[in-house]
């Protein structure tokens, strides 16, 4: 969080000199982010989805997975909804508890693939050389495949599933935070505080850890949090392809792909899984910008 | 004679949700035919926006022109259709830039650039256009003008750019030429070129020139009157030599003894004026100088004082009105 | 500009190759007999047939020898035959090629005109209605899954309205499919387009432009679109890229006839042959199709030509 200023820029006053406590920056950066309508929105939308997936037992009237507590096919009523499937399974019931899914594969699949590609960018970018010659190349190839081809490459290796899937779309990311990572430690590595800790003799992990990592972690964040979006996403496609999550499991794609074959009598069973990823993604991608805006110094001077 | 360019009481201001900068406030001043006046300020007094404001140029939002006049040749141009005002503008009435790399168009050829110009106010075809453009880069003295005229800005040096930005400003030889800090961004020998290439285009068409500069040392042997700018007022206007014998507002003064002088004494040191201009989102009662100011009395601290003509040509916004120590 | 074109082809072949590599390996990291797996789905294959298929796939072999077999066969335009069916897998990829490329392409050219079109007039009317308007469409956009927007319009057009067909592979067929796909994209381009109109508005040839009294017209056609045009023949290579992997979705929810709907059967039947082709065919477009939309952009730029 080094782009942190005091945000005092038009005011040339000396006070702006005293550095502020951690406690006032956290603040100050709250107050930025919180300051554009649309962070508020998506905060909003992402503690709903927490709620819901945290308190899906009571929220949802019925078992997700039991069979004929209504009759089959009917559309959205008081008692049911988003209706019923084509077991009279409540949908609402199994759209609350997928919620649960869609979060734990996000942020799976945002782990596997921001610990390995920070790894990557780090190492690549603090020894450069060879080494990081090697790893940066390896990514280009690995990028110019596209993230679509790796996550199905990965599938058909490993088979169909929702593990494989939230795996095949953690590796298919990898290059991208790799390239985040890695322009950000060579753009710190040329900075004066960088090469005087160097000189003064620091050693290596005090170097990657106390002062190179803390200063990229911020459009690591920033990227990580639209990356759920965009996992969430790619995994919801995978088990609509019937790649991913397999019936009767209440993933929202996996859902909706079975719900196809009942789209002309019953589209209720498509609609709401498909309004619920939309509104999710919406959520993350909604704070994500801004992340972004609170964090660039730029934007937050005008 | 009329004055070709009579400004009257204009004020240009930025508005923002956050705040409302009064870049230019209350700013009266004249150009006649064939005159070279001279704007003096510091970054931010409002020197560049007057002209802008002037052009029609001032970008909105959030800049806004908020009253006055602007008198071109009779017609006010701040009354007249956005089509008349376009007419007017790169034709009778021109403006060049302080950084000629980003006012031309990376991906067009000079050669287009120009012969828009040229075509936007004349009924030439595009061959005579082309001719004309040659023509004009042969004015600034741009050697084999018309192979250049096929370059990309980025294929010419600083001070070949900027020649090209004053060839496109001569396009319809305008009576009226601002150049705003044209060679601040340029080195110091080439600086000296650009003068005398604007000195000597300015005897041949018998144009008016607006030259604004931080920068008084430069206007020596160019300008006929001189206008200091500060905090978006005029604070001092009066000829060349005048001002330079006889300053009379302190920022005058102080910008003077800011310059280094050949023929001084040897003990004579270079004063930088202390302290920073006001902040104009929040217009400071009294005299914006006033906190800077070493000659500063109680009245100056409450009220703003107004432009007062100590000689006929010779005007001064100062309660005190020093004379030179 | 010759030295960066072979640049470029050198990093392209680079790329392919590496990718006929991973295509040899991906066999061998399936976790357990990919030959059992292959040939689960068919019924009576006996262990001595599997024997016999797995000699004639050279997986009894080397690694480094089977990579030198597939590369002989494939430089022989010989991509294996299917696993059901003994079909020649190239020719099944050739024949449903052309169909995603007129996807991708019809995809693109709704990404460009709307999102383009959405970016310039949002950066044009910066910070007023029209732009958060515009804006908030966008991240609604990006944020919609596109299999989801296919079948809801779908369900729209075709079902209710009844104004299109539900799917098929013919060009009737193609608008909903292409309206699809290239809305989902348009919204991410209209974001950039913005971000860069916005930029090229607040330079200093803007200000030149309109100080000679051009027309506004001709100030925002000849300079300012020119120059955010740059960036979005720019971002091109990239949108195509994704438009690919996007295509291969929606080619499922259209049923469009396709190498990305081909993909999905073969990795559900586990036709390893066919994946390995599809992944070859796949990285090929992508890669020659980028490096042409990147030299376009150098001979777009006059800054890059001679540099």
């Amino acid at each position: 969080m080094a782009n942190l200023k005091p945000a005092m820029v038009a005011d040339q006053s000396l006070e702006a000199i005293t550095p502020p406590s951690r406690a006032q920056r956290l603040g100050q950066f709250l107050q930025a982010l919180l300051r554009s309508p649309g962070a508020k929105v998506g905060a909003v939308i992402l503690l709903l989805l927490f709620a819901v997936a945290i308190f899906a037992p009571a929220i949802a009237p019925f078992e997700p997975s039991q069979m004929n507590v209504g009759p089959a096919l009917s559309p959205p009523s008081a008692e049911h909804w988003f209706g019923t499937d084509n077991f009279g399974r409540d949908l609402f019931s199994r759209v609350v508890y997928g919620s649960r899914l869609t979060l734990m594969i996000g942020l799976v699949a945002v782990g596997i693939s921001m610990t390995v590609g920070v790894v990557v960018g780090l190492v690549a970018g603090y020894t450069e050389g060879w080494l990081g010659n090697i790893l940066m190349r390896a990514m280009d190839v690995l990028f110019s495949f596209t993230e679509t081809l790796i996550a199905l490459a990965t599938v058909a290796v490993l088979g169909p599933s929702l593990r494989n899937a939230v795996i095949a779309v953690g590796i298919s990311s990898i290059p991208y935070y790799a390239r985040i990572t890695y322009g950000a430690v060579l753009v710190e590595k040329n900075k004066e505080y960088f090469r005087a800790a160097k000189t003064l003799g620091a050693r290596h992990g005090r170097l990657i850890f106390r002062h190179l990592f803390p200063n990229i972690l911020s459009p690591i964040i920033v990227v990580a949090t639209v990356g759920v979006s965009v996992a969430v996403l790619s995994a919801s496609a995978l088990s609509f392809l019937g790649l991913g999550a397999q019936p009767p499991s209440p993933e929202w794609g996996a859902i909706l792909a079975a719900g196809r074959d009942y789209f002309r009598r019953a589209p209720w069973i498509t609609t709401f899984p498909g309004l619920a990823i939309a509104v999710s993604v919406l959520g993350f991608n909604l704070l994500g910008d801004g992340l972004r805006a609170a964090l660039d110094p730029q934007q937050r001077q005008s | 004679m009329p004055p070709l360019l009579s400004v009257e009481n204009l004020s240009t201001h930025f508005v923002t949700k956050a705040a409302t900068v009064k870049a230019v406030n209350q700013v009266s001043f004249q150009v006649n035919p064939g005159e070279t006046v001279g704007i003096v300020g510091e970054s931010g007094s409002g020197k560049s926006i007057t002209m802008l404001s002037v052009m029609g140029l001032v970008p909105s939002p959030p800049g806004q022109i908020v009253s006055g006049q602007v008198y071109f040749e009779g017609q006010d141009l701040l009354k007249l259709p956005l089509e008349q005002l376009r007419q007017i503008r790169g034709n009778q009435m021109a403006m060049i830039f302080q950084d000629p790399l980003s006012s031309l168009n990376p991906v067009l050829r000079i050669g287009k650039q120009l012969v828009e110009a040229i075509r936007r106010h004349t009924n030439l075809s595009s061959a005579d256009a082309k001719a004309h453009a040659i023509h004009l880069l042969q004015r600034v003295h741009i050697p084999n003008a018309a192979q250049r005229i096929n370059a990309y800005p980025h294929q010419f040096s600083g001070g070949m750019r900027q020649r090209v930005m004053i060839a496109m400003g001569l396009a319809c030889n305008p009576k009226l030429l601002i150049a705003d800090e044209p060679t601040t961004a340029l080195d110091v020998t080439i600086q000296a070129q650009i003068v005398e290439l604007i000195k000597e285009l300015r005897a041949d068409l018998g144009m008016a020139v607006v030259w604004i500069t931080h920068d008084l040392s430069l206007l020596a042997g160019l300008a006929d009157r001189i206008l200091v700018m500060y905090a978006g007022q005029i604070v001092e206007q009066a000829p060349l030599l005048d001002l330079y014998a006889n300053p009379r507002h302190p920022y005058t003064l102080g910008l003077l003894q800011s310059i280094p002088r050949l023929d001084a004494a040897q003990q004579t040191r270079l004063r930088p004026i202390a302290g920073l201009p006001p902040n104009l989102a929040n217009y400071p009662q009294g005299c914006p100088f006033a906190p800077r100011c070493q000659y500063a009395i109680d009245r100056c601290t409450t009220e703003d004082p107004t432009l007062e003509a100590i000689s006929p040509e010779h005007q001064v916004a100062c309660w005190v009105k020093p004379e030179r120590p | 500009m010759t030295r960066y074109f072979f640049k470029r082809l050198l990093s392209g072949i680079f790329t392919i190759w590496i990718t006929t590599i991973a295509v040899t390996l991906l066999i061998h990291l399936v976790p357990g007999d990919p030959v059992q797996i292959m040939y689960a789905q068919s019924q009576s294959t006996t262990p001595e047939q599997l024997e016999q298929i797995r000699r004639n796939l050279g997986l009894d072999r080397p690694i480094y020898e089977q990579y030198i077999m597939y590369m002989g066969r494939i430089l022989q335009g010989d991509f294996g035959t299917t696993i059901r069916g003994n079909q020649p897998v190239l020719d099944l990829l050739l024949v449903r090629l052309p169909n995603t490329l007129l996807l991708t392409t019809a995809s693109l050219v709704v990404t460009i005109v709307v999102g383009v079109t959405a970016g310039f007039f949002a950066a044009y009317k910066r910070d007023t209605w029209i732009d958060s308007t515009l804006m908030t469409a966008a991240i609604l956009g990006i944020s919609v899954p596109s299999f989801w927007l296919g079948l809801m319009l779908m369900y729209i057009f075709s079902m209710q309205l009844g104004w299109l067909p539900v799917s098929g592979t013919s060009l009737r067929n193609l608008i909903l499919p292409a309206i699809t796909l290239g809305l989902a994209n348009a919204a991410s381009v209209s974001r950039l387009t913005r971000s860069s109109m916005i930029d090229v508005l607040t330079q200093d040839y803007m200000r030149t432009a309109r100080a000679k009294g051009l027309k506004e017209g001709t100030v925002l056609s000849r300079h300012a679109l020119r120059n955010g045009l740059v960036n979005v023949v720019n971002m091109l290579g990239l949108q195509f890229t994704y438009m690919m992997g996007g295509a291969i979705v929606v080619e499922n929810v259209f049923a469009w006839n396709g190498i990305g709907r081909l993909a999905i059967q073969s990795i559900f039947q586990r036709d390893y042959p066919t994946i390995q082709g599809f992944i070859l065919i796949f990285a090929t477009v992508v890669v020659v199709v980028s490096m042409v939309l990147d030299l376009l952009y150098v001979w777009i730029d006059p800054r890059i030509t001679y540099k």
